[in-house]
């Protein structure tokens, strides 16, 4: 909600119409004479030379997967191939005009498209340029496969290169481009603009969104295209990528010289089938994909129908699309029509369509068709064509007996994926250029307010300050925001209600007086596509910050964090790095969908840095840390903390930079005869808690906040356990399933011998969140921590509990589920 | 069918015998009569014979099992035959089963596990109420103590029983501050006592370091290992000294097996389970020191007669008319007897050992000796038959020779009195001239059963035993002495 754009009545209550602009379908008309002048005869060969190429690359998997077997080479490929024999016209048309810098995220279905857009690149690189990217890729282990063979020239070389680096990767070995951690539905080749590939349907929309946003705020040339299938436009996080890319604020609000919307391009390559469903008449009602842009915006995303069936009407669509994308017009839908000879897989029996249907689409095969045109036009000879066919079989079967020989291309060794699993190259800035801010840090407003506060949150005196007058934990948060924003050119950061707002939760406020839109802004309500876009913009090269302004809105974006964020650092073997925060804000008062802490759902999935600060001065030096990184942080954040100041540190939260050790908890008070560990804001009910047990019991407590959640460094827990003998964990997560049990299981094995008692979980009910003024039935309370030490660990004299927590208890919840 | 080998009874008090060793190996032939292992008793070892010809066909016990009597410990068949199944062993078969299966452990867990079926079969066949409420530390009875491990190893270290401690944990179990308050309490054992503790558990303490399981966890094999090679070095404790680690000056340990096993609860029985007294008094030696003189002076076989040859036959003589204390008290039955079967105490490298000289109030001085020399060896070279260790009415004990002034014996159950013969030494006395002069003079220390054994009646013993011995001559001539 920017002030400087009115929602003025007596335009939006005026009466009217909306109208929308045609949407041409098949507008191209194929003209040799023009084509030959256009693209010239040796471009018109090579395409032809590249959709072969593609045919014969899927036919040999094709044969590999039905008959295990092609041209003699024998081999088992256990894994997916989804092949896309019949679409190779789009592929190639696609990227024929496309540049070494313009991107193409793909599907399930994108061996063609990885083959056409590095094709294309090898057709614009020169030969040092080819030379070098070879050499360097992953340290050269795949070109030394294929410098071994013989080889014409150095593009001849590329294209081997190329051909082997695919299936080596779909086959899983060292070699291949993600060094087999990939496989078949995303591999892919980031120095010629192949960028990943994503086997969740539709998941490479809002990356693709992201991706562009990254050109356009870094200033970046090239387009990106996110070649996805038709069914996905029925998948939300599609139409939010969408809705994001085709937000009016990059021609009104963002600096003009920024250059407009992001530049991506959906090209829904429409097949007509999801699988099995029909889009065409069965799962969807739109007749026609391309109407879909009439519901975007007044250009309906300059949506067209183009035949992918003939390159040179998608090549012409692709060229007149880059041009309007290049212009910050975007975003674009294409609706390429195509069709799958082959089934959705090998296993695929075609129940769902006709023999006559596959019939009379092999009657119009694209690749017969071009191959007519070439030959009627005389634009090549027949012996001109065999011969290159003839070229084609004998490279793919070269790449073939390199990547099925085990000998030539092993597996890749497991401790490959644990390293991978995060990159761990923290920089100060990812590209060396001056950050574009409005002001000086100096000048900025919160700045000069933060500077009338208490760095801490007790006086001279020790005496407890009132909110209004310390650093609190929203204060930390935006110095680290604000000195990283100053240090590297690349973050930005966006989500809801980011900018004048200052986010929900006034985190960012003072941010809007420092940056420029184009570093700072507010997304559609689209949590999938908000952290999707993080994804994008990270793996492209740029630090993104992305907010979720609930914790339970992290389902909505359960896609983009649990396969996207997380997996692709060690599915592109450590080609790509992940510099996203996601900060999380985990919510109180506003019952059962605003009040979840999920911390527990992150901490299940490989690949994440999960962090929670429960003090300012942690809160300052682990977003530090997360913005410094090169790896996917889920940055959770208390609305309970939000206004605290610091209580455990001397002097208060530093002015200067620091920096959280990673991993590591943190003691905030010592004690010696049992030790409470806790996540998040049951920090403080700890305390008070320890505070009961010291006055009533005479027992000291040691209270560890582990602030971390992956990595965690159990060493301090372990030695805490070892003094004391007794350890019990809380956290608001819910009590089942809660990461506190891993970490009590794993406490139970490090410190066995020395434990007194069982290591004991106190989490919230497995309940829905009530109201506010019920919440102390819900979330774990002072009460529940000394009654559960009471019940399981160390029965406290003459205490009589005010809860149950005792073992019976737990059997019984566990049995009714709750 | 397979024949079954029990383990015999060997004496009217055995209740369970120890498999000393094996003998034959499963699959070995074996003829009726060839031994098939050495087992030991609380007073005694002996073997166990074939009861048939034929092949070894199972074993349901290991070495260092402890078994009761006339349990199956074997079987004996023919080559091929296999146990029936109504011929495993009785009672409840899932106890047996983990009896046997332990079994299978090495010495230090077989041991203890077998220590627990007598009670786990109790708690079973007995559905009382001290079985089934649950108790400090022994939630679910059986005799399971429960405890946590950071507890266990402390009390280890400190050489505290874990048994001895009241649990205050959830459930009873037992915690650190048990074993704090215990500690502050003062119940803690003294370090030797630590040792038994620690000896007594099959746990030697073992340095984390020495473990070989992950991490140097100390796991059951090292225990079993340490207990194994006959005891380890306590390599850690807060009483271990620099000075302890040099040669000659380790500390030693061992599991308490057998004889000195059954001596442990004999005399703990004894203690906690009778009401003892000692009475000391002495008595002129003259007389006897000078026959012993003459029996020296004549030369073989009267030279092998010793002083306490000499007590005993006092004893024996003098007893008949004191039956108050030539007697047994089981339960509540009172027992006293008319002839005199008198034990005395030897010590043998095994520990204490009391057989028994039967029907001592009819032999002669020189029987009497050649009886107690043939005893005493049978003890030492463990020759000696559970028969002839049971069956006294009346026990001495003499450590005088060791030069002991005076001792309170302990009884030896279930007889009632005990007599320690103490050193003889010089006592200042009147003379009839009204001057002090010295005489060599034996103590005499009586312990009695202060339950059904009074003080007069005892110390009137004492006085007339003194009398006999100080005019022993006349003792010898077989007079009845008149009762006072």
């Amino acid at each position: 909600m920017p002030r400087s754009l009115t929602v003025d009545p007596k335009v939006v209550r005026k009466p009217g119409v909306v109208t929308c602009p045609e949407i041409p379908i098949n507008v191209y008309k194929s003209d040799p004479k023009h084509e030959r002048k256009r693209f010239g005869d040796e471009l018109l060969r090579r395409v032809y030379y590249d959709m072969y190429t593609i045919r014969e690359f899927e036919t040999m998997l094709n044969e590999i997967k039905t008959q295990g077997e092609y041209r003699g080479i024998a081999y088992d490929h256990k894994g997916p191939a989804h092949l896309s024999i019949g679409q190779e016209s789009t592929a190639v048309g696609m990227c024929l005009p496309l540049g070494v810098e313009d991107f193409i995220f793909g599907s399930h279905r994108s061996h063609g498209e990885i083959l056409a857009k590095c094709y294309s690149a090898i057709m614009k690189l020169s030969d040092e340029a080819l030379e070098a990217t070879m050499k360097r890729y992953l340290g050269g282990d795949t070109l030394a496969v294929v410098e071994r063979e013989q080889y014409e020239d150095i593009r001849d070389l590329a294209e081997n290169f190329v051909l082997y680096g695919t299936l080596a990767e779909i086959f899983g070995r060292n070699a291949g481009f993600n060094r087999g951690l990939g496989g078949s539905m995303h591999a892919f080749f980031a120095p010629f603009g192949s960028m990943p590939n994503n086997a969740i349907v539709g998941g490479s929309a809002d990356i693709t969104a992201g991706a562009a946003l990254f050109k356009r705020i870094n200033r970046k040339p090239g387009i990106c295209v996110a070649s996805i299938g038709d069914a996905s436009s029925g998948c939300g996080p599609v139409w939010e990528a969408i809705m994001l890319s085709a937000m009016e604020q990059y021609r009104t609000l963002w600096p003009e010289d920024v250059g407009g919307a992001p530049p991506v391009l959906f090209n829904f390559i429409n097949n007509f089938y999801g699988m099995g469903g029909q889009t065409a008449g069965e799962t969807m009602g739109f007749q026609v994909l391309a109407r879909l842009g009439a519901g975007v915006n007044p250009e309906a995303m300059h949506a067209e129908r183009v035949d992918g069936y003939s390159p040179l009407a998608v090549a012409d669509a692709m060229e007149r699309k880059r041009e309007i994308l290049q212009a910050g017009k975007g975003p674009v839908l294409l609706d390429t029509i195509t069709y799958r000879i082959s089934g959705h897989s090998p296993s695929d029996a075609s129940t769902y369509r006709t023999k006559d249907e596959v019939e009379l689409w092999q009657q119009n095969d694209s690749l017969a068709s071009y191959r007519a045109y070439l030959l009627d036009n005389g634009i090549a000879g027949a012996s001109t064509l065999e011969a290159m066919e003839q070229r084609v079989v004998e490279k793919v079967t070269q790449a073939c007996r390199l990547a099925v020989a085990l000998e030539v291309s092993p597996r890749p060794r497991p401790e490959v994926i644990e390293q991978t699993m995060f990159s761990n190259e923290p920089a100060d800035r990812l590209e060396d250029r001056e950050p574009e801010v409005l002001i000086s840090r100096d000048e900025n407003p919160r700045v000069q307010q933060i500077a009338r506060k208490s760095r801490s949150a007790y006086d001279q005196n020790g005496r407890e300050l009132s909110k209004m007058k310390v650093v609190a934990y929203r204060d930390a948060l935006f110095e680290a925001l604000l000195y990283r924003f100053y240090e590297d050119p690349t973050m930005a950061a966006w989500g809801e209600e980011n900018r004048d707002w200052g986010g929900a939760f006034a985190v960012y406020r003072g941010l809007t007086e420092a940056l420029p839109y184009h570093r700072l802004f507010n997304a559609s309500i689209s949590e999938g596509a908000i952290v999707g876009s993080g994804v994008g913009y990270a793996l492209s090269g740029g630090r993104a910050v992305v907010e979720l302004m609930y914790c339970d809105f992290m389902g909505r974006a359960g896609d983009e964090i649990f396969n996207q964020a997380s997996k692709w650092q060690s599915m592109s073997a450590g080609v790509l790095q992940m510099p996203l925060v996601v900060r999380v804000s985990v919510g109180s008062k506003y019952g059962a969908q605003h009040s979840q802490d999920w911390t527990s759902i992150v901490a299940h999935i490989p690949g994440l840095k999960v962090m929670f600060p429960a003090t300012p001065y942690d809160a300052k030096g682990m977003l530090n840390l997360a913005l410094r990184g090169s790896d996917p942080v889920i940055f959770f954040e208390s609305q309970r903390l939000y206004d605290i100041g610091e209580m455990f540190v001397e002097g208060g939260v530093p002015e200067s930079y620091y920096e959280v050790p990673e991993g590591l908890p943190d003691v905030k008070r010592s004690g010696t005869d049992l030790t409470i560990v806790t996540i998040g804001a049951t920090l403080y009910r700890a305390l008070e808690a320890a505070d009961e047990l010291a006055e009533r019991w005479g027992l000291s407590a040691e209270v560890i906040d582990a602030r971390f959640i992956n990595p965690l460094d159990l060493d301090p827990i372990v030695e805490s356990v070892r003094k004391t003998g007794k350890i019990v964990l809380a956290s608001d997560a819910c009590e089942r399933g809660s990461f506190l049990h891993t970490v009590a299981s794993n406490i139970s094995q490090l410190a066995f011998d020395y434990l007194d008692g069982p290591p004991a979980v106190v989490g919230s009910r497995n309940w829905i969140t009530p109201a506010f003024e019920m919440e102390d039935t819900f979330f774990p309370q002072k009460e529940w921590i000394v009654d559960t030490i009471h019940e399981r660990v160390l029965p406290l004299e003459g205490h009589k509990p005010s809860t149950v927590q005792t073992g019976g208890d737990i059997a019984r919840r566990y049995r009714r589920g709750v | 069918m397979a024949t079954e080998v029990l383990m015999p009874r060997q004496g009217q008090s055995v209740e369970s015998c120890i498999i000393l060793e094996w003998k034959k190996q499963e699959g070995d032939a074996v003829t009726a009569g060839e031994v098939l292992c050495e087992v030991e008793t609380d007073k005694a070892t002996f073997e166990v014979e074939s009861p048939a010809d034929g092949v070894l066909l199972q074993r349901l016990y290991a070495d260092g099992d402890e078994v009761p009597v006339l349990e199956r410990i074997a079987y004996v068949g023919a080559e091929g035959e296999t146990v029936a199944a109504g011929q495993e062993p009785a009672g409840d078969r899932d106890e047996d089963r983990e009896v046997v299966g332990s079994s299978d452990e090495p010495a230090g867990a077989g041991d203890s596990a077998a220590g627990t079926r007598p009670e786990a079969a109790a708690a079973a066949a007995t559905p009382d109420s001290e079985t089934r409420e649950p108790q400090a530390g022994r939630p679910e009875g059986r005799g399971r103590v429960f405890i946590s491990p950071r507890a266990r190893d402390r009390a280890e270290r400190a050489g505290v029983p874990v048994e001895l401690l009241t649990g205050s944990g959830p459930g009873g179990r037992i915690i650190e501050r048990d074993l704090d308050s215990a500690l502050a309490a003062g119940t803690v054992a003294t370090r030797s006592a630590a040792d038994g503790v620690a000896a007594r558990s099959g746990r030697p303490e073992i340095e984390a370091s020495a473990g070989t399981g992950i991490g140097g966890r100390v796991t059951s094999a090292d225990r079993a290992g340490a207990v194994g090679a006959g005891g380890s070095d306590r390599t850690s404790g807060a009483a271990r000294t620099a000075a302890e680690g040099a040669a000659g000056r380790e500390t030693s340990e061992q599991r308490l097996t057998g004889v000195r096993k059954r001596i442990a609860e004999r005399m703990l029985e004894s203690v906690q389970g009778s009401a003892q007294l000692t009475l000391h008094t002495s008595a002129d030696a003259r007389a006897l020191l000078a026959y012993r003189s003459k029996l020296k002076a004549a030369g073989e076989p009267y030279a092998s007669i010793t002083i306490n040859d000499l007590v005993l036959f006092a004893v024996a003589r003098v007893l008949p008319h004191h039956r108050g204390l030539n007697g047994t008290l089981e339960g509540e039955t009172l027992r006293s007897f008319g002839a005199v079967h008198l034990g005395m105490a030897v010590d043998t490298p095994r520990g204490l050992m009391v057989p028994v000289i039967r029907d001592a109030d009819l032999l002669s001085p020189a029987s009497i000796s050649s009886e107690a020399r043939r005893l005493a060896a049978a003890c030492r070279d463990g020759g000696i038959t559970p028969d002839e260790l049971s069956g006294g009415t009346f026990s001495v004990t003499n450590l005088g020779s060791l030069g002991i002034e005076v001792f309170t014996p302990v009884l030896n159950p279930p007889q009632i009195a005990i007599l320690g013969v103490c050193s003889v030494e010089p006592k200042p006395v009147y003379a009839a001239d009204g001057e002090v002069e010295h005489i060599a003079s034996m103590g005499l220390s009586l312990t009695i059963d202060h339950r059904v054994v009074d003080g007069a009646p005892a110390a009137r013993f004492l006085q007339a035993l003194g009398k006999a011995l100080g005019s022993f001559e006349v003792l010898l001539s077989g007079a009845e002495p008149v009762e006072e």
